[in-house]
């Protein structure tokens, strides 16, 4: 056999505890897998002549952001006063909380966050897998000219606007569609109408979220999976685990980084379910259950002008997220993933 | 995550919502004015001058008709004059180019495709005529309102002539956008000093009352229609199936879509306009003693959600209005697969532009008015404009005199080489004369033409479109008769501007007129709704309203 | 870079199961043949697959890819359906019936668009480029553990992520730095997505730390290690980011909308969507509204041929991000 090189072991060649993913099922190499010794406290300035090129890298980004996301940003003192554009942030008057106060008090706003993280669990759990799922079944795939046709087939109904999609959805599973019409014909009544049933909208929202997007989700998983080498593979087989077993060992593994951190952004995005998605259907459904966050936001505030108001919502949004960031970050360390930020 | 910019984004989304003026944004799927619930916009606490006063006299510019054409079927209690034919001769109402050949940008929305600015013919003929250019700076019309709002935050990027439709009005319009941001034309057209531009002194007084602020004159109007909403059947099917329709009453509606229902045809789509107009539910408030009512605290709101509930729960609807897919209903009723639609009057002769050709017999009639209980009926008026503009304040008093001897121009009524110009284009180049003396548009019209100065002034309406044989007569016998009911609503024709804390708080009643139509919902949650409404501010608003009636 | 030499023995083999030279035995390689004969693809080592696991596969992957060509057979078809054919069936037209390009005809035809694609590709090209290095570049500075304030820094790419920028501000912004009529109002206001960063960051610690750690002993610097080890072994998700980048850029048009006042700038998705809102009716307008008589088509048939000229670039230039998604080929360049 050709070579297997240390090299394409991750936590080969250099790190002391690395096991081989075949041998170690409970999967204990992921963790160590980052092998840098800790750092000793250096001096400031030695620290600055090791990582003077790295911030420098990090310096036009930085710059960018700075200029056109934070001196906006600033615009958010609006949150605490009585906005008007023409007098500006400087002229408008401070009216303290009392804008936070109006998001708080208004009773649809609670009905708004429950639907939201409603959503976001429901999703979480049967559309976030999807795409991965859907990329390991596509990895498996042998032959490249299939492999690589399927992949530039599915990714297309991102490209679909929602508007479209309700469109579809609405031609399939309508009380006018296509299965409510065979049914109809076969006379077998025609009460089938998944779009206007207010108790089955999740299932909806999440099969039209699958369609539209699990196949371009599936492109970073591709990413990640292609740094997988044919060698450890073939090492693993070599070593007698079957599919499953490389599956479990190799591929979820050079996987899971990257889920991890689109799981835990995804966490940080909790309060943010889509927004034209359930703007489209909220009359076929009702407002009870698709008022989301970013509804309310944009009925109570936005169309009306109201900018205090909804840049108060949007600042609540804003401290909320992080802190489902940082928490979720948090709890992948206690599960041994290095997460967004590592441990230090 | 960022409210604010994603909210600016759902310009595109079809978030169809009829006004409580009965507006309608329909058409493309992909249209929507969102915040045409909004239609009397919101803003601060009262000005100095009482909001919604009346005008003091000298201020609305005298109104002195003009009529170079007689119309076929004249206007009833201010309804659109018919005219049947095109007239030969065309009479040029203003003799010489009046601008001195300056240029002036201007911000316009548009709904269609955007014309090329350089080597455009079109503009070029326009300018030519005015003898001044206007440069515009053309906005996607859905959002429009985004970037109105920026653009009035920053005084320096504001142009000449800016374009404000009423659905756009952003907060504290009236009270610090319009006298810091736009020239005071009072002094300029007020009274009698409009008879130097008799173009704009032929435009009906109600669409200048709209454009006051403040007790000023600040806007020049695009005049709208009195009659904006109908309830259309489509009588070529019913024709063929044997089915001869007479409404005149709720009940008589009802039977009718029941009939119709049947064999993967429904009798209608979401009626709710209609259920609203024959319940003659105000568009705002009314005043019943000396106490004001608002329309969702009236009987007769109530009685038109408990009509159109009925509707629903009959089946007689089709499952895609059910599903509050409005984007595709005029497909679906244009394909016959529903027959009774609540549209827009300007619906009807876009159907017969879309269907004409492919289907000769094709034919949507509007029922006559009724009333639910077959009383007589209440038409109310709709705004007597829907789009304004606004000139650059300017201590240049010549820069404005031009701006507005150019609006003069562009403001010129049917049977004008001007209104010919700015309607059809130049002879030869957009449009070719058919057979029958019709203007017919040349393929550079599709690339070059788009309504962009109709955005700036536009004279009275008039129905010209003659190309659909038999429309003209229809449409304007129909919108005659119609028009003996018309009524003007309370606080009709004025800018009132709402103090913004209370603008959203009828946001909850277009959920509800949803709900409880499609069942999910029953009237005791109404109740509650109303309850709510009073106790956020519903009060404080009534109040607001007494003083402004106090006031007058 | 060490490329392992040959037949490289398994680190820490203690209690191997199965002889590791299996496969060189003659019944493997007889057995390897046999494989290799059934599938041209499936490596030597590979077992083929159960006949059951192959059928539920094949189902699978073909009700997936059926899901997505139905709906978009009847996407194009309706882009190439006359309006009076979408109008008799009353929506997306699914059996085909009279045909016509006249959709594609009439929004290409306009002068605009050309130009429209022109700024487009200008405004994507430019922006991937830029937003890609910057990105490259800010992920490799945050992705060594332990270097200096990159906790911090790190905290200032997620903040973005979170909280936004008011619409007024940031025209403010764009217009005081004298940005509006230009196209970079349409790249520099988006350039950097905290998100792309933070993926790319994670790819590059995903990287073999032994191979930075040689590279450094060599006396690379970082600039060197970034370029000639780190962008190599990464050039799938590079590929991947850039095309989130490019996608967005191509697709962006409501900064065009605030940012843009002349309208022969306009990125192309601000001119196909003008096609989209033609023929709405505005509101409050009646029979008597003057609008101008252009004889365009409107409806259904223009919406979908704008749907479906949006997915072009993007089949155009997926391929060229897929060839790095092929199994191996990051090792193929490592060892290269």
């Amino acid at each position: 056999m050709t070579s297997i090189g240390q090299i394409v072991r991750r936590g080969g060649a250099g790190a002391a505890a690395a096991p081989d993913p075949v041998r170690d099922p409970a999967g204990t190499s992921a963790r160590s897998r980052r092998g840098s010794p800790p750092v000793r406290r250096l001096s400031l300035r030695t620290r600055l002549r090791r990582d003077g090129a790295l911030l420098v890298m990090v310096l036009p980004a930085v710059l960018l952001l700075g200029v056109f996301a934070y001196v906006p940003m600033l615009g958010n003192v609006i949150a605490w006063q009585s906005y008007s554009p023409y007098t500006g942030f400087l002229g408008s008057p401070f009216v303290g909380w009392a804008n936070f106060e109006r998001v708080f008090s208004n009773p649809l706003f609670i009905d708004a966050v429950q639907n939201t993280l409603l959503i976001t669990a429901f999703q979480l759990v049967f559309f976030f897998p999807v795409p991965i799922v859907l990329a390991l079944l596509l990895h498996s795939v042998i032959t490249p000219q299939i492999r690589t046709t399927i992949q530039s087939i599915v990714y297309l109904p991102h490209f679909f606007s929602w508007v479209l999609v309700v469109t579809i959805f609405q031609q399939i599973f309508g009380g006018a569609g296509l299965i409510n019409q065979t049914l109809r014909d076969a006379g077998l009544g025609s009460g089938f109408d998944l779009m206007t049933n207010p108790d089955t909208f999740l299932v909806l929202l999440t099969m039209q979220s699958v369609w539209k997007d699990a196949g371009w989700g599936i492109i970073i998983f591709l990413a990640a999976l292609s740094t997988v080498s044919p060698e450890q593979y073939e090492a693993a087989a070599v070593d007698g685990a079957n599919r499953w077993r490389r599956m479990w060992h190799i591929t979820l593994p050079a996987l899971r980084p990257v889920i991890v951190l689109l799981l835990i952004l995804r966490l940080g995005d909790a309060l943010t379910v889509g927004f034209e998605q359930l703007i489209l259907q909220r009359g076929a459904v009702g407002a009870d259950v698709a008022e989301v966050i970013d509804t309310f936001v944009y009925y109570q505030g936005v169309i009306y002008g109201d900018w205090g108001f909804a840049a108060a919502a949007g600042l609540v949004k804003g401290v909320v997220s992080l802190a489902l960031v940082l928490g979720a970050n948090k709890l992948a360390h206690v599960f041994g993933e290095s997460g967004v930020y590592q441990k230090s | 995550m960022n409210t604010t910019t994603t909210a600016g984004r759902v310009g595109d989304l079809p978030v169809r919502r009829r006004s409580f003026l009965g507006m309608v944004a329909a058409g493309a799927a992909v249209a929507g004015v969102p915040s045409l619930l909004t239609a009397c916009s919101s803003g601060d606490a009262p000005p100095a001058v009482a909001p919604g006063a009346a005008p003091a006299a000298g201020v609305l510019p005298t109104y002195v008709p003009v009529d170079y054409v007689e119309p076929d079927f004249p206007g009833v209690n201010g309804s659109t004059p018919g005219f049947a034919t095109l007239p030969t001769e065309l009479v040029q109402s203003v003799p010489e180019p009046p601008g001195s050949g300056s240029t002036f940008t201007a911000m316009t929305p548009l709904w269609g495709t955007i014309p090329p600015r350089d080597g455009n013919q079109y503009y070029e003929a326009v300018n030519e005529m005015l003898g001044a250019s206007i440069e515009f700076q053309i906005t996607d019309g859905n959002t429009y309102g985004d970037k109105l709002a920026t653009v009035l935050a920053s005084a320096k990027d504001v142009p000449d002539w800016v374009c404000i439709p009423t659905w756009n009005i952003p907060p504290r319009f009236g009270s610090e956008i319009v006298p810091n941001l736009f020239q005071d034309l009072t002094d300029h057209l007020g009274g009698d000093r409009v008879k130097d531009y008799p173009n704009l002194a032929n435009i009906p007084t109600d669409a200048w009352k709209f454009c006051v602020f403040n007790g000023r004159l600040y806007g020049l109007p695009f005049p709208g229609e009195i009659i904006t909403d109908a309830t259309f059947y489509r009588q070529d099917v019913l024709e063929e199936l044997g089915i001869a329709p007479d409404v005149r009453t709720g009940q008589d509606l009802l039977d009718l879509a029941a009939e119709l229902t049947g064999g993967g045809r429904w009798g209608a789509e979401d009626l709710w306009v209609t259920a609203a107009a024959m319940h003659a539910v105000p568009p705002k408030w009314r005043l019943e003693g000396d106490r004001l009512v608002h329309r969702v605290e009236t009987e007769e709101y109530r009685a038109a959600l408990a009509w159109n509930a009925e509707l629903f729960a009959s089946g007689s609807v089709h499952p895609d209005a059910v599903a509050d897919n409005s984007g595709e209903a005029k497909t679906r009723f244009q394909s016959g697969s529903s027959l009774i639609m609540s549209d827009g009057l300007g619906a009807w002769h876009e159907a017969l532009r879309d269907n004409l050709a492919s289907n000769p017999g094709y034919w949507q009639q509007p029922f006559d008015p009724f009333a639910a209980d077959g009383g007589t009926p209440v038409l109310w008026k709709g705004n007597p404009a829907n789009i304004f503009s606004f000139l650059k304040k300017s201590d240049d008093a010549a820069r404005i005199t031009e701006l507005l001897a150019l609006a003069n121009v562009l403001a010129a009524p049917f049977g004008t080489t001007e209104f010919d110009l700015v309607q059809n284009g130049v002879e030869g180049v957009h449009y070719t004369r058919g057979d029958d003396g019709l203007p017919v548009p040349t393929a550079l019209a599709a690339t070059e033409l788009q309504p962009t100065y109709i955005f700036l002034v536009d004279g009275p309406i008039a129905n010209t479109r003659v190309q659909y044989p038999g429309f003209v007569e229809a449409s304007s016998t129909w919108q005659q008769k119609a028009a003996e009911y018309i009524a003007d609503p309370l606080f009709y024709a004025q800018q009132i501007v709402e103090p913004s804390q209370y603008a959203s708080i009828g946001q909850p009643f277009a959920d509800l007129e949803k709900d409880i139509s499609r069942g999910r919902k029953s009237l005791a949650d109404l109740d509650a709704a109303v309850e709510t409404w009073r106790a956020s501010g519903g009060e404080e608003l009534r109040t607001f309203y007494q003083e402004i009636l106090d006031a007058q | 870079m060490s490329t392992g030499s040959g037949h490289a023995p398994q680190i820490d083999a203690g209690g191997a199961l199965v002889p590791r030279d299996l496969a060189q035995t003659a019944d493997g390689r007889a057995a390897a043949a046999r494989r290799r004969r059934r599938s041209r693809h499936r490596a030597p080592w590979e077992e083929p697959a159960s006949p059951l696991g192959a059928v539920v596969k094949f189902l699978v992957l073909a009700g997936v890819v059926l899901a997505v060509l139905i709906p978009l057979w009847t996407v194009v078809l309706t882009s190439l359906s006359t309006q009076a054919e979408t109008i008799r069936v009353g929506g997306l037209v699914t059996v085909p019936g009279e045909l016509t390009f006249n959709a594609y005809r009439q929004i290409l035809s306009g002068g605009i668009v050309l130009r429209a694609t022109l700024v487009s590709t200008g405004i994507t090209a430019v922006g991937t480029v830029l937003s890609t290095v910057v990105s490259v570049l800010a992920a490799y500075g945050l992705s060594r553990p332990s270097s200096l304030w990159h906790r911090p820094l790190l905290f200032v790419f997620l903040v973005t992520m979170f909280f936004g920028a008011g619409m007024i501000p940031t025209y403010l912004l764009v217009s005081n730095l004298g940005l509006i009529d230009t196209y970079w109002a349409l790249i520099l206001p988006g350039a950097v997505s905290a998100f792309n960063v933070l993926i790319l960051r994670n790819f590059f610690m995903g990287l073999e730390p032994a191979v930075l750690d040689a590279a450094r002993i060599d006396g690379a610097g970082d600039w060197r290690i970034l370029a000639r080890v780190v962008l190599p072994m990464s050039r799938a998700v590079v590929a991947v980011v850039a095309l989130f980048y490019g996608v967005g850029y191509w697709n962006a048009f409501f900064n065009a909308i605030l940012y843009i006042n002349d309208n022969a700038k306009w990125p192309l998705q601000l001119v196909l969507r003008s096609y989209v809102l033609q023929g709405v009716t505005l509101p409050g307008s009646g029979v008597g509204q003057v609008d101008v008589a252009t004889g365009a088509v409107t409806g259904l048939p223009v919406k979908m041929a704008v749907m479906v000229l949006a997915i072009v670039p993007i089949l155009v230039v997926y391929p060229f991000v897929q060839r790095h998604f092929t199994k191996g080929v990051i090792f193929g360049a490592i060892k290269g």
